[in-house]
């Protein structure tokens, strides 16, 4: 074996030889597939053109306009990347109260992911934007002009804020059960070794749970762009705001609708790609 | 590690509190408080054109002092941004925009995100609870219309006892039954028992209006602009004698705002009278409709709405 592998001359070991044939073979029949996959695709997607052509829609002002609904992506993508920076944050806190054995945690953590999962999530960002700053008036009115300027958020924080609670409600359970899969057997390796509890998440626990979790908080940042749509009311120049807006100047509904449709989608393929190579880069360890 | 807990949030607190210093001494009201700044912040939907539209691939205003969520005076475009343009630049500061929905401007509470709606904002009653109004500075007015062949109607009053349609909840309606109140105006009904027909929009009373003289309809009472732009488009129809009332369309400002409002609501009330009585609101009324939808709103009123 070692001898094997320091010299890499097939002709001396006939079973690496083998071996290698079996590899180029299953490499071979999973190209195959791929391309049989994508041809499928390739056909759906003219049928798909070919219905969408039947609506009346005129494609030249698809191509004119689609420039400035595009414009757009980088603000979507911004919301929903910083949104997903804080929500994950949320979700680990959520997690960590859920799984606390203290009761005022557990308290806070359930009550959260409760009212938040209960209530759709326009609502809140209309709360957010239109009620919380009316809080602040009356804190204002108590003495705290500080917490009032603090509770006024503009536009895109309000949309950041409304995202980032409502996607952190949804992922503490993610991260819940990415901490649960972590082996009991390494909470007792890590007390054998007189960690403290902090050192154990830290250092052991949230090193492979981050491994579980990963991949669906991929999920999570996919179904997130698509929901950052309902920041456009208000008034914040992203995809669907652009589109919309744009849609009701010139009286071209279909065609903007089409374009931040596209847009979203080409949107999410690429985060799955990301998403599918992350995936493959955490495998890593456990491969043999 | 448990006791700390509390007091790491009480810090936390005192450092958040701290990290936001009290601003210099407060400009006295909003006014003043607009021309320290050196912008007039208005709010608008472009989601109504032509009040209201968005400009593509438009460059922002070079050196503007609006910040970067706001929007410069030549990324939007219409009737209500170019009086807005016109305000601000009599008042001597530069126009910045923001585009929140439409029912986030009417529902008041601002939270001093911007400083006044120039919205076509129809003046009324609960409106005026959340709002002060400025004087209006054009109006929607509402007409009734007959079929091209019809000769026997020869003013509003003919109509009584007529079938006549309209957009369901609409002022039309509160019109027709008598019970519309329009906040400093007076009008007589003049149009006595009538056979409602109340239809989902104006445009589908006034298709149904267009099948022929009393087939199924005799007359339609709509906004002007709506009867004149389905005449554009070829429906035989005809406005029947003036219109029967008038919707005032004015610039709001928020009664919670942080700073009092009125000095700022007093004088944008002033430019427009001043653009009125110069002839920029017809010159632009004339630009974006086709008629003169202003000179009715320099007649209105104020005073009358008692606001202070």
């Amino acid at each position: 074996m070692e001898v094997a592998c320091s010299q890499p001359s097939s002709q001396l070991d006939p079973d690496l030889a083998v071996g290698l044939a079996l590899v180029r073979k299953a490499r071979r029949t999973r190209l195959i597939e791929t391309l049989k996959v994508g041809t499928v695709w390739i056909a759906l997607l003219i049928l798909l053109t070919l219905g969408l052509l039947q609506l009346r829609f005129d494609p030249q002002y698809v191509f004119k306009h689609a420039g400035f609904v595009l414009q757009g992506a980088w603000t979507t993508i911004w919301v929903s990347v910083v949104s997903i920076l804080i929500a994950s944050v949320l979700a680990l806190f959520g997690a960590l109260g859920r799984l606390s054995r203290n009761p005022i945690a557990q308290g806070i953590s359930s009550f959260y992911i409760s009212v938040i999962r209960g209530t759709p999530l326009l609502i809140q960002i209309y709360l957010i934007y239109h009620g919380l700053p009316q809080l602040g008036q009356q804190l204002k009115a108590l003495g705290y002009p500080e917490l009032a300027r603090l509770l006024t958020l503009d536009a895109f924080q309000a949309g950041v804020l409304a995202l980032s609670l409502n996607y952190g409600a949804y992922m503490t359970e993610i991260f819940r059960a990415g901490l649960q899969a972590v082996g009991h057997g390494q909470y007792e390796a890590a007390a054998a070794l007189g960690m403290t509890r902090w050192q154990t998440l830290r250092h052991v626990i949230l090193p492979q749970a981050i491994r579980i979790i990963i991949p669906d908080v991929g999920n999570q940042f996919i179904a997130m762009q698509k929901d950052s749509a309902l920041v456009s009311v208000m008034g914040v120049w992203e995809i669907t705001f652009r589109a919309n807006r744009l849609a009701r100047k010139d009286a071209k509904f279909v065609e903007m609708l089409l374009v931040a449709a596209a847009l979203y989608w080409i949107l999410t393929v690429v985060s799955s790609w990301l998403q599918s190579r992350l995936e493959k880069r955490m495998a890593h360890a456990y491969e043999r | 590690m448990k006791r700390l807990s509390p007091v790491l949030i009480v810090l936390i607190f005192a450092l958040l509190i701290a990290a936001c210093r009290p601003a210099a001494t407060p400009p006295p009201d909003k006014l003043a408080e607009v021309l320290a700044r050196g912008t007039l912040i208005v709010s608008t939907d472009p989601a109504y054109p032509p009040q209201s539209e968005l400009v593509e691939g438009a460059q922002r205003v070079p050196n503007t002092k609006c910040t970067s969520d706001q929007r410069t005076a030549t990324e939007l475009a219409g009737f209500d941004i170019e009086v807005s343009k016109e305000v601000a630049r009599r008042l001597g500061v530069e126009v910045c925009f923001v585009t929140p929905n439409w029912d986030l401007i009417v529902a008041g509470g601002w939270a001093d995100r911007w400083d006044i709606s120039i919205g076509s904002m129809t003046i009324t009653p609960a409106r005026m609870e959340k709002l002060y109004f400025s004087q209006p500075y054009y109006t929607t007015p509402a007409a009734f219309f007959v079929h091209k062949d019809n000769t026997t109607f020869q003013k509003p009053a003919d109509l009584s006892g007529k079938r006549i349609g309209f957009g369901a909840a609409t002022t039309y309606e509160y019109y027709l039954e008598g019970i519309l109140e329009i906040p400093g105006e007076k009008f007589e009904v003049v149009v006595k028992d009538p056979i409602l027909r109340p239809y989902d929009t104006d445009l589908f009373a006034l298709q149904d209006l267009a099948l022929g003289d009393g087939v199924r309809l005799d007359a339609v009472l709509t906004a002007q602009p709506t009867g004149a732009s389905a005449i554009a488009d070829g429906l035989p129809i005809k406005q029947l004698g003036d219109p029967v009332f008038f919707e005032y369309l004015a610039a709001a400002v928020d009664k919670a705002a942080g700073k009092d409002p009125v000095p700022l609501i007093k004088k944008v009330s002033e430019i427009i009278q001043q653009m009125h009585a110069d002839g920029t609101l017809v010159k632009l009324s004339q630009q974006f409709y086709g008629l003169d939808l202003a000179s009715p709103a320099a007649k209105f009123d104020l005073s009358a709405l008692k606001q202070w």
